[in-house]
């Protein structure tokens, strides 16, 4: 049965390739979510996002293989990654307070290069496997009824994305903390004036980075493997960042599903027309698009000014 | 000024120094008795804002250090504690320039202001009532951006978010800055209410000397960081030589204000705009 002269399996597989792109497309946000937290409480753009994914997955799959078990080395790594975000605070972040924000991407750059490698210093540089339980094939049920082929991973992916994007943006809208977290965004001076402890809620923002780190590096690496690849996939969430805003968890989720999806039917559709491989670079072409049209991103806040 | 009255906060002779090397403050003493409003004075650049951050410790993320002298506020001597410190001890500044949260709404902004204090939804409530008696203007705003309303209106909110700390000292910083006299004396008449029936305490850092020892019961004037004057404000009011330097009139009228504002309009040229 076509439609438009296009036979139901094309149309089923582009489903395919949309579907797969949003469900890419939430591993980005996820990424996004973890810069735009610190860009928003301390306006630095963290270059070391990529290095603490890598930094706490390595170390979640190093505690799996002492032995523990696998939720007792998922809390253990969250309280490792509050550690680390409570020494990036008081070690880089405080000491650098009210120094301009090219300094402060430095430190961050520093601190990526620390955290890699301490986490290969002390687990070591091979490859790991990460084995989640969830097998990386396309669900039965879907592929029998509707003729879907998606991985379970994906959608397991997916979901758990979708849910831990739902909870922050709740927390930051109606908790306290939140209401601190947003008011030290806008401006730190004034916050502190009222007596908003600027330590903890930078506490709060790099422990909260660090565990949206720990669950985008456990997705990742469940796909490709726990290696240091993972810290230029991070990179991906640049261009996430740019069309959607650095500054908007809502733009960190929109832009990694745009990027998600664009660059999956792009390599489908049109890879073949270069020779395939276009997925790495097409999100920096549509970036770069956007900034000229719209550099403050789709949901990037605009500079309010009054004059 | 009567050294046995209950002094909330005493500065004695402090000297204040940014980046270790510039000093901002060489020598300012001043005392504010509890419950009353007083108005520090002097032009751009003589030590105003400088000297209340020394008070709420916000020198700290700006690179000054008071060196020299002593302050104490409330019994308690300021030291070392951090500017939530100093909320936690009722003291609250409302920054020069206000500095809303532009991108949170007004009552957002208002609400962060309790954020020292813990209280329950209906406290709230209740809190935001009372500040909203004061800010009637506000409550019909409360749903918008603060970076969207006038600049009389995120004054207000300013100071509102300031109040919701339930201060026993308030430290505001320009207040009339850049606004129609009509809303300043809008503000001004808030802050009279806040004094009386709330009986927080004021210190007040004002260019607008006119507006300010109206309103003040007493006042202090700096010169490049020293204390050069003091007196009751009715008192400075009535003074020959501040008439002439602060207020623009001499005995035969307002004849030279021209020449104040050309004066003025000199030593402004080099006034940085946001």
């Amino acid at each position: 049965m076509p439609i438009w002269g296009w036979p139901m399996t094309e149309i089923l597989f582009f489903f395919e390739v949309v579907l797969a792109g949003l469900l890419a497309g939430t591993m980005y946000s996820l990424v996004a979510l973890g810069f735009v937290l610190i860009y928003k409480a301390s306006a630095t753009f963290n270059f070391a996002q990529g290095a603490m994914v890598f930094f706490a997955v390595l170390s979640f799959v190093g505690f799996m293989e002492l032995g523990l078990p696998f939720v007792l080395a998922f809390l253990v790594t969250i309280l490792l990654m509050i550690a680390v975000g409570y020494a990036t605070e008081r070690l880089v972040i405080e000491p650098l307070t009210g120094q301009s924000e090219d300094t402060m991407l430095m430190a961050t750059i520093g601190l990526a290069f620390v955290l890699q490698g301490l986490a290969q210093a002390v687990w070591g540089v091979e490859v790991r496997r990460l084995d989640l339980g969830i097998p990386d094939f396309p669900i039965p049920w879907l592929a029998d009824n509707l003729g879907i082929f998606v991985s379970a991973l994906d959608v397991t992916a997916g979901v758990v994305a979708g849910v831990l994007i739902i909870v922050l943006s709740l927390l930051f809208r109606f908790t306290k903390m939140g209401l601190g977290l947003r008011a030290v965004a806008d401006d730190p001076g004034a916050a502190a004036s009222i007596g908003i402890p600027l330590k903890n809620i930078m506490l709060l923002v790099w422990s909260t980075a660090g565990i949206v780190a720990l669950v985008t590096g456990m997705m990742w690496g469940a796909r490709a493997g726990v290696q240091f690849a993972l810290v230029d996939l991070a990179l991906k969430a640049l261009p996430v960042l740019i069309i959607g805003g650095f500054s908007s968890i809502p733009g960190a989720i929109v832009g990694g599903l745009i990027i998600g999806v664009v660059e999956k039917t792009l390599e489908v559709y049109v890879g073949p027309y270069f020779g395939g491989g276009i997925e790495g670079w097409a999100p920096y072409v549509l970036a770069i698009l956007f900034l000229l049209w719209r550099p403050e991103g789709l949901f990037g806040e605009k500079i309010i000014r009054r004059v | 000024m009567n050294a046995t009255a209950d002094n909330i906060l005493t500065i004695d002779a402090i000297e204040v120094v940014y980046d270790n090397v510039i000093a901002a403050l060489h020598d300012v003493s001043l005392v504010v008795p509890r419950g009353k409003i007083v108005a520090l004075l002097g032009g751009n650049g003589a030590g105003k804002s400088t000297t209340l951050k020394s008070v709420s410790t916000m020198l700290g993320s700006e690179r000054g250090k008071v060196t020299q002298g002593t302050i104490t506020y409330d019994g308690t001597a300021v030291r070392d504690q951090t500017p939530s410190d100093m909320v936690g001890l009722g003291m609250v500044q409302v920054l020069e320039g206000r500095r809303c949260f532009g991108h949170l709404t007004v009552e957002e902004n208002i609400i962060a202001g309790a954020f020292s204090r813990k209280l329950s939804k209906g406290d709230m409530h209740a809190e935001l009532d009372r500040i909203y008696g004061y800010f009637k203007r506000l409550k019909d705003r409360r749903k918008s951006q603060a970076g969207y309303t006038s600049g009389g209106e995120q004054q207000m909110t300013a100071v509102a978010r300031a109040m919701m700390a339930k201060p026993k000292m308030l430290l505001l910083d320009e207040p009339s800055m850049g606004l129609a006299p009509q809303l300043v004396a809008e503000i001004f008449n808030i802050v009279q209410e806040l004094n009386q029936q709330e009986g927080v305490s004021i210190l007040l850092a004002e260019q607008n000397t006119n507006v300010a020892l109206r309103n003040a019961d007493y006042g202090y004037i700096i010169e490049s960081g020293h204390a050069v004057m003091e007196g009751n404000a009715r008192d400075l009011l009535e003074d020959d030589k501040i008439k002439e330097f602060y207020l623009g009139i001499s005995k035969e009228g307002r004849k030279n204000f021209r020449d104040v504002l050309r004066k003025e309009s000199e030593t402004h040229a080099d006034l940085h705009h946001h």
